[in-house]
């Protein structure tokens, strides 16, 4: 179908009498046909002044966008035929939903009357709306509008599919059955599709390839798998996981540990010269409790979830606190002693300096 | 009976007893003119309520007698104000929707300019602007008077509109963008239907400043685009003022607006609760 390439894409915002702010700093990406990429990260990063570009509603300020290899940026949005799928849904209150679905066909006047009729019934099987295509927005539930909002990006077969935060206004029960929805109607359609998101869980799930951003930069662009099993930076290792990575500074000792503090000694992954400074990221799935050997600790807190449990502890002379993903059959209580060892070939080591990894 | 209960319902007899006065207070000068407007002519100044009431006052007025044209002063305030809110709307909307959603340069500065058009008031204007429409020649003219009216109506329209588009999200013109509709297209098939509540509220309010104003008429006409409220004073010249006649022709001046409003009151109250109840 079609393929998106972003080549050094730059957003600067600049107004008379105050710093211009650099947005986008140069991003480049490639989407194959039919892919779904996630662009994740934290809120200002970027992301959907990105997403607004690629739409045409911001104006490119550096670098280009090339849908199936031709550039677009000097199209104004109606020319792009690229589908957005609104974060608030921006659906029409005064016409019901089927009028929303036909109101952008009409617009190019490509289809005849009795055509739009069938198109809005088409996509209102595809996404499960058949029900409701007399009903207006104001009665829809969240997870409804969604979909709306969805069909009516997708009713005139776009090149591209921007989803801006699909799910963020869903509750939870209604965001886990849109979002594999979402996935079934995306791979069914084929389009090539860039979703936006700050919640790594939505990407995860979503995403052929994710690009985790941050102040305007991709900091990496990889499969879920590959920015969770090696993320680049402390910043990647930070934001993907849940409950997040532990993030301990200390100093690589020239024979494969990392000194914590005079008690506790982690062995690492790679070897590291002796005496740099080092970050070390431990996920708290990949810590076990252990009888004797290991690190030893101090139970500050543990939250039985039931099905896991999360342990915070105190590691004898190291300042941040570990917390580590517990068996669900395992009872902690405050102040209790325990030793904990961490997986070598799981383990993560990053420069303490620039954050990048140095495996 | 508790002492709390008796302590209300003493309470609420307070207020009723407030109210009444009130609503005494408040209606009372309607009643006056409606009275006033029925007297015959030799009892006008008689202090006892007993009079025999007639409709000669409201003949009077509406038969054009005593060589005033109330009809045409009625039929010139229903032309100036009307073309007065529909100029109004046909400018102020889009530049309420650019100003709502755009900053360019000086886009404060030309709002702040157009709000002074209505804190300042209007006799500081009014002799410069007497010369002036002697000398264009839109002295007493139709043209003259819906002009100098914008600038009561378009200030209200455009700051009242303003907020209204500012309520709406941006996206959903967006949306209409990316389905290939033009920004003109966007602006009249998707910002206006939205708005229309607005549309209708303060294009009543518009209509019943431009209704009542009185200085600019009374300065800037004289005859053939005269309004009535200035009209309606011409019945206090001569020899002997009539009373009756201006009660008469006030209150005949009162039917449009009162008409206009209880027509369209149903977006009466949608426009005006607009934004308070998000949808």
């Amino acid at each position: 179908m079609t393929e998106l390439e972003l080549r050094d894409l730059r957003k600067t915002y600049s107004a008379r009498g105050r710093p211009s702010v650099d947005a986008v700093r140069g991003i480049d990406l490639t989407l194959r046909s039919g892919e779904l990429l996630g662009l994740l990260g934290p809120s200002g990063c970027g992301k959907s002044t990105t997403l607004r570009m690629i739409a045409g509603l911001e104006t490119v300020t550096g670098g280009d966008i090339l849908v199936d290899g031709s550039s677009v940026i000097a199209r104004p949005a109606q020319q792009r035929n690229i589908g957005v799928a609104f974060e608030n849904y921006a659906l029409y209150p005064p016409l019901t939903v089927a009028e929303n679905l036909a109101f952008g066909l009409k617009a190019r006047r490509r289809a005849e009357r009795g055509d739009v009729d069938h198109k809005v019934k088409e996509i209102a099987e595809r996404v499960d709306l058949t029900a409701i295509l007399d009903a207006r927005p104001a009665g829809l539930s969240s997870g409804q509008k969604q979909r709306v909002s969805l069909a009516r990006a997708l009713i005139r077969e776009p090149d591209v599919l921007l989803l801006d935060e699909p799910l963020s206004h869903l509750d939870a029960a209604q965001r886990d059955t849109t979002r594999r929805e979402l996935k079934r109607i995306q791979k069914d359609l084929g389009h090539t599709t860039i979703l936006v998101t700050h919640d790594q869980e939505e990407a995860l799930s979503l995403a052929d390839r994710i690009a985790v951003m941050k102040d305007g930069v991709i900091q990496q662009l990889g499969t879920p798998y590959e920015i969770y099993d090696s993320p680049a930076n402390v910043f990647v290792a930070d934001f993907v996981g849940e409950p997040a990575i532990n993030l301990l500074p200390g100093v690589a000792d020239g024979d494969g540990h990392a000194r914590l503090s005079d008690a506790a000694r982690v062995a690492l992954p790679v070897p590291v010269p002796a005496g740099r400074e080092v970050v070390v990221g431990i996920r708290p799935e990949d810590l076990a409790l252990t009888g004797d050997d290991g690190l030893p600790a101090r139970v500050l807190a543990h939250e039985p979830l039931l099905e896991s449990g999360i342990a915070t502890l105190a590691l004898d002379g190291v300042e941040s606190p570990l917390v580590v993903l517990t068996d669900p059959d395992v009872r902690l209580a405050h102040d209790d002693r325990v030793h904990v060892t961490a997986e070598t070939h799981l383990t993560h080591v990053f420069d303490a300096e620039t954050g990048d990894s140095l495996r | 009976m508790s002492r709390t209960t008796s302590k209300k319902r003493l309470l609420g007899w307070l207020a009723d007893a407030a109210l009444i006065l009130y609503f005494v207070f408040a209606l009372f000068p309607i009643a006056w003119m409606v009275i006033l407007s029925l007297k015959p002519a030799n009892q006008l100044f008689s202090t006892y309520f007993s009079f025999s009431p007639t409709l000669d006052g409201y003949r009077t007025v509406l038969g054009d007698s005593e060589g005033i044209p109330f009809v045409r002063f009625f039929v010139n305030s229903l032309v100036v104000s009307l073309g007065a809110v529909a100029l109004s709307l046909l400018v102020g909307l889009p530049a309420a929707y650019a100003s709502a959603r755009w900053r360019f340069k000086g886009s404060e500065n030309l709002m702040f300019t157009l709000l002074s058009f209505r804190f300042a008031p209007e006799l500081t204007v009014i002799i410069p602007l007497f010369v002036l429409y002697q000398k264009l020649g839109l002295f007493d003219t139709y043209v003259g008077m819906v002009w100098v009216l914008q600038l009561v109506t378009l200030p209200l329209i455009v700051w009242i509109m303003r907020s209204y588009f500012a309520d709406l999200t941006p996206e959903l013109e967006q949306a209409a963008l990316l389905d290939g509709y033009t920004r003109k297209q966007a602006f009249f098939k998707v910002a206006i239907p939205l708005v229309k509540p607005g549309i209708a509220a303060v294009s009543l309010l518009a209509f019943i400043f431009a209704w009542n104003n009185f200085v600019f008429p009374l300065i800037l006409t004289s005859n053939e685009a005269q309004t009535v409220t200035v009209g309606a004073l011409s019945f206090l010249g001569g020899d002997r003022p009539k009373y009756n006649l201006t009660a008469a022709a006030a209150l005949v001046s009162v039917v449009p607006p009162l008409l206009l409003a209880l027509t369209i009151q149903r977006y009466l109250v949608r426009g005006l609760s607009f934004g308070a109840v998000k949808s």
